[in-house]
């Protein structure tokens, strides 16, 4: 495979997993930063070609081979610099350029839209998304996380095994009440495994399934063994995350409250919301968040700027009873946290940004990645004419590429992996990896 | 040029002032010579009570706009302003009185001066006895004086004469206040010229539609003046009741509604704007308040002994719900002998208004709308003392600054209110009469309860009432704070910029 050589403007959070993950992938990556002491510490720590500069200049941008690079990424804390350093790049003959938006002001509806305007390929807007998430998550009652595949038709939920849920006790391969082979992963302790026949779920666990989107209702109200519908939600932050989804929210009929601390945020977010309520409450404290309800409400998001300050509402939400506990967790060093405090999913604009980048960077038949906070992914790729997996019965595709086959969508029709079931070319194969490693997918499902 | 600064009207702008006083009294004055004209060809009367002042009045305006432009620029300040635009009423509605005192319409030059401001502030109210027995020239005057008041003097200054390079965004502000101002191009000119163009088409088609309804062509011109500016002068002493007719009825009934709509919808509407809003929703709470009132005062017109049929009830309150609410006060019936209850409903009618921006008095359905929501929000913070609350009708958020001043407008508009009904008190009227005539006033609508109900006129009202009447509609009419700002000692002093 032919090493794609990107640069990565920009080393925050994002930058540097991306510059991780594509380094471990063995890519030529080249990360510009301003600041030197961040340069410093990098070059050490990173197989990776790390220099100081401002990369939305083109001068740095010629200067580091611009033309000859595949893909661009500027994911800086600076939406301002971002559009220029990916307009730049795509003027100065960039293959792919990626910009990170964070500011809504710079869309006219949806996330795509900025390429006709600005001459970028990709923005990625992380926040939009996982506010997207999140309100998908929330609107299906017994799943902690929710994500869609193939266009829609699929859709994989994370769900937490209660002590009423019919799983329990036996080995996953005695169960026969509930679609064949649908659960493909559990998470424990924070880590993703592939499901066995033989495997036992407790209480507490993380369950992986996939169903068609007609469905996941069923299946996951199964697992998770209760299915009260959530009815109210308290997003507590209303940044960047916490608007977005409560507009999507206020547009069903749940009943959503917001918490900001800063008063001219919360004056501006009320002013752009319709139904919700907005509450302008200073301190993270048990007894404020007692005062609004906390434990009445179906579903408690934290979604607030500040990690620290997600995780610890969440466990306060927890502890006070309320239903479903989200939480926005952005830096890796706090994602075993969510597991130790008994928040039921952590969402990461990072990982979100990180998915749309390696989704360029490995080729046009992979269609979607989902990276899970436990280093898992998800991946759904294009079965390609001649391919070696082409007429393979799933169990024989799925030891070629070393990883599970969760599902295949063939048009409009979802398979789930039945031993009789064989790949065809152009089929939609959902894969699931629990460590990250891609290079057999791309043996099973390219092109020879 | 400088013209010297009396030492007793402090820091007056004149290069403000000029251009719009005399600018009203242009308008005031070709609209006499109008008046003159038709005097001239009728014969019927009232050529030297229009002729003279008009001979006057014409040289002396253009005289004060041409001096405006050699004026020395001077920076223009909030207050310059206000002061501007209440003087340049005064002066026009004093230019307005002065043919009712020449033809001998009235002896007394207070009762002049309340009829030619009633005209100008478009309330209504008439102390002429007997209108058939004026010359064609009078009524035509009456009727013209409404219709140049009705979209605003300033207006029609801002539109016609742009050239005199007064500071046009200070006045026009003044004269349309609050939330009312609504600017429609970048320019104050250009909008000007938008609100008096869709004033003038309006206009147009009220006349037609009443000529063929079934008026003779002279009172559809008259009326259609009148009824589209929601002023309710007529050229009959039994105002409309006088043609009987369900036809014309009908048409100032829509006339009215046409009038009380924000002209700045009408604009959007034509420009076929996808943002139709906020002005769309005040215009449906218009037309809702419209319908759910006309429902009520019907069954409460059925319920009571007032003998009237199904059909009569439906048009007998519809058309005065309306009259009222678009503070037109054209009577078709006597509403004074109905029961109490819509009595009062009526007066309450009168301080909601119509549309902002349109020619109607009151406190405008969108001041309404907002004060509603306000209360509610209020009683809403005592459940939730940390909600955060926005003021928004669908298409727009206000700020707290509009949530503070429509309160303020509010809590202003009803200290006017109480303190009028108070002087009127005074003078010897009884209660009803006493508020009736306040808010009749205030709210430019012109007829009221009691000794100024619809078969009475303010001529029981004592002379000084009168005068402080005629004050209380231009105070009506310019939104309250234009005017008493000028009445607070803060204005005169020097310092204040």
């Amino acid at each position: 495979m032919r090493a794609v050589k990107v640069i990565v403007i920009g080393s925050g959070d994002v930058g540097q997993h991306i510059a991780r993950t594509l380094s471990a992938e063995r890519h030529d990556v080249t990360v510009v930063d301003m600041d030197p002491a961040r340069v410093e510490s990098l070059q050490a720590d990173l197989d990776a070609l790390v220099v100081p500069g401002n990369g939305a200049s083109p001068k740095v941008l010629r200067r580091l081979g611009v033309d000859e690079t595949d893909l661009v990424c500027a994911v800086t804390d600076n939406d301002e610099a971002n559009v220029i350093a990916a307009m730049a790049a795509h003027q100065l003959g960039a293959g792919t350029t990626v910009a990170r938006v964070r500011d809504d002001d710079y869309f006219e509806g949806d996330a795509s839209s900025g390429r006709d305007v600005l001459g970028i390929d990709f923005v990625i807007h992380p926040e939009r998304a996982t506010a997207a998430d999140l309100a998908e998550s929330i609107l299906l009652p017994g799943s902690v996380h929710v994500e869609y595949f193939a266009n829609g038709r699929l859709a994989i939920t994370e769900s937490v095994v209660d002590t009423r849920s019919t799983l329990l006790g036996r080995p996953l391969g005695e169960r026969r009440i509930m679609r064949p082979n649908f659960i493909f992963g559990i998470i424990r302790d924070g880590r993703a495994i592939a499901a066995e026949p033989y495997h036992k779920v407790q209480a507490g666990d993380h369950v992986l399934a996939a169903a068609a989107r007609e469905d996941i209702r069923e299946v996951a109200a199964q697992i998770a063994g209760r299915t009260v519908r959530v009815r109210e939600v308290m997003i507590f932050g209303a940044g960047r995350v916490g608007l977005p989804l409560a507009r999507k929210l206020e547009k069903t009929d749940l009943r959503v409250s917001l918490m900001e601390r800063d008063a001219d945020r919360a004056r501006y977010v009320a002013e752009h919301l319709h139904r919700a309520t907005v509450l302008h409450e200073e301190g993270v404290s048990k007894e404020a968040l007692l005062a609004h309800g906390v434990d009445k409400v179906g579903a408690f998001v934290a979604c607030a700027g500040d990690d620290r300050a997600n995780l610890l509402a969440a466990l306060h939400a927890k502890q006070l009873g309320a239903g479903l506990n989200l939480a926005v967790v952005s830096r890796e060093e706090f994602t075993p946290l969510v597991d130790a405090l008994g928040v039921d999913a952590a969402f990461s604009p990072r990982l979100v940004t990180a998915e749309a980048i390696l989704r360029t960077v490995r080729g046009a038949n992979v269609a979607a990645i989902h990276l899970m906070l436990g280093g898992g992914e998800i991946l759904e790729v294009e079965a390609e004419p001649d391919c070696s997996a082409d007429g393979r019965t799933l169990e024989a595709a799925a030891a070629m590429v070393k990883a599970r086959i969760v599902a295949i969508v063939r048009g409009d029709r979802v398979i789930m992996p039945l031993p009789d079931a064989r790949v065809r070319a152009g089929d939609h194969v959902i894969v699931f990896n629990p460590r990250a490693g891609v290079a057999d997918v791309k043996r099973g499902f390219h092109a020879a | 040029m400088r013209l010297p600064a009396p030492r007793f009207l402090p820091a007056i702008n004149w290069q403000l002032v000029t251009p719009v006083v005399s600018g009203a009294v242009l308008a005031v004055a070709l609209g006499e010579l109008v008046c003159f004209v038709v005097a001239a060809i009728d014969g019927g009367g009232g050529t030297l009570a229009f002729g003279a002042p008009a001979a006057v009045l014409i040289p002396l305006s253009v005289a004060g706009l041409t001096l405006a432009r050699r004026l020395r620029a001077a920076p223009i300040r909030a207050r310059d302003g206000f002061l501007a635009v209440t003087l340049a009423w005064l002066v026009a509605a004093v230019a307005g009185a002065a043919p009712f005192l020449i033809e001998g319409t009235f002896d007394r030059v207070g009762d002049a001066f309340f009829e030619s401001m009633s005209g100008l502030t478009t309330t209504g109210a008439t102390l002429v006895p007997v209108l058939e027995r004026e010359p064609d020239a009078i009524l035509l005057w009456r009727s013209l004086s409404q219709w140049l008041g009705g979209v605003g003097i300033v207006v029609l200054v801002v539109a016609i004469a742009p050239a005199t390079g007064l500071a046009s965004q200070r006045v026009f502000y003044a004269e349309l206040s609050g939330v009312t101002a609504e600017r429609l191009t970048p320019r104050v000119a250009s909008t000007a010229k938008i609100i008096s163009t869709i004033y003038v088409t309006l206009t147009a088609a009220g006349i037609v539609a009443f000529w063929a309804a079934g008026m003779p062509v002279w009172d559809a011109l008259n009326h259609g003046m009148t009824t589209i500016a929601t002023g309710g002068f007529s050229t009959r002493t039994e105002s409309l009741g006088a043609f009987d007719s369900l036809a014309i009825e009908l048409v100032a009934l829509v006339l009215m509604v046409l009038g009380g709509i924000n002209f700045a919808f009408y604009w959007l509407v034509l420009r076929r704007r996808d943002r139709m809003w906020p002005q769309a929703a005040e215009v449906r709470a218009f037309l809702l308040i419209i319908v759910a009132v006309s429902a009520v005062l019907t069954v409460t017109l059925l319920a009571s002994d007032a003998g009237l049929g199904f059909g009569e009830s439906v048009r007998a309150a519809t058309f005065t719900t309306v009259s009222f609410i678009t503070t037109t006060g054209i009577v078709t019936d006597d509403f004074d002998v109905w029961h109490d209850f819509a009595r009062l409903g009526l007066v309450c009618l009168m301080f909601i208004g119509a549309c902002a921006g349109s020619t109607t008095g009151g406190m405008k359905v969108i001041r309404v709308m907002l004060l509603a929501k306000a209360a509610g929000q209020e009683l809403q913070r005592q459940l939730q003392p940390k909600a955060v609350q926005v003021l928004r009708v669908p298409g727009r958020v206000y700020s707290e600054g509009v949530r503070r001043g429509v309160l303020a407008f509010f809590l202003v508009y009803l200290l006017v209110f109480a303190f009028s009904t108070l002087v009127m008190a005074a003078f010897g009227l009884d209660a009803v009469s006493a508020t009736s005539a306040a808010s009749s006033t205030l709210n430019v609508v012109g007829t009221g309860l009691g000794t100024v109900g619809p078969t009475e006129s303010f001529a029981s009202i004592p002379e000084a009432g009168r005068w402080y009447l005629s004050f209380l509609m231009l105070v009506g009419r310019l939104e309250v704070f234009t005017v008493l700002v000028l009445l607070t000692p803060a204005f005169w002093r020097r310092s204040v910029a």
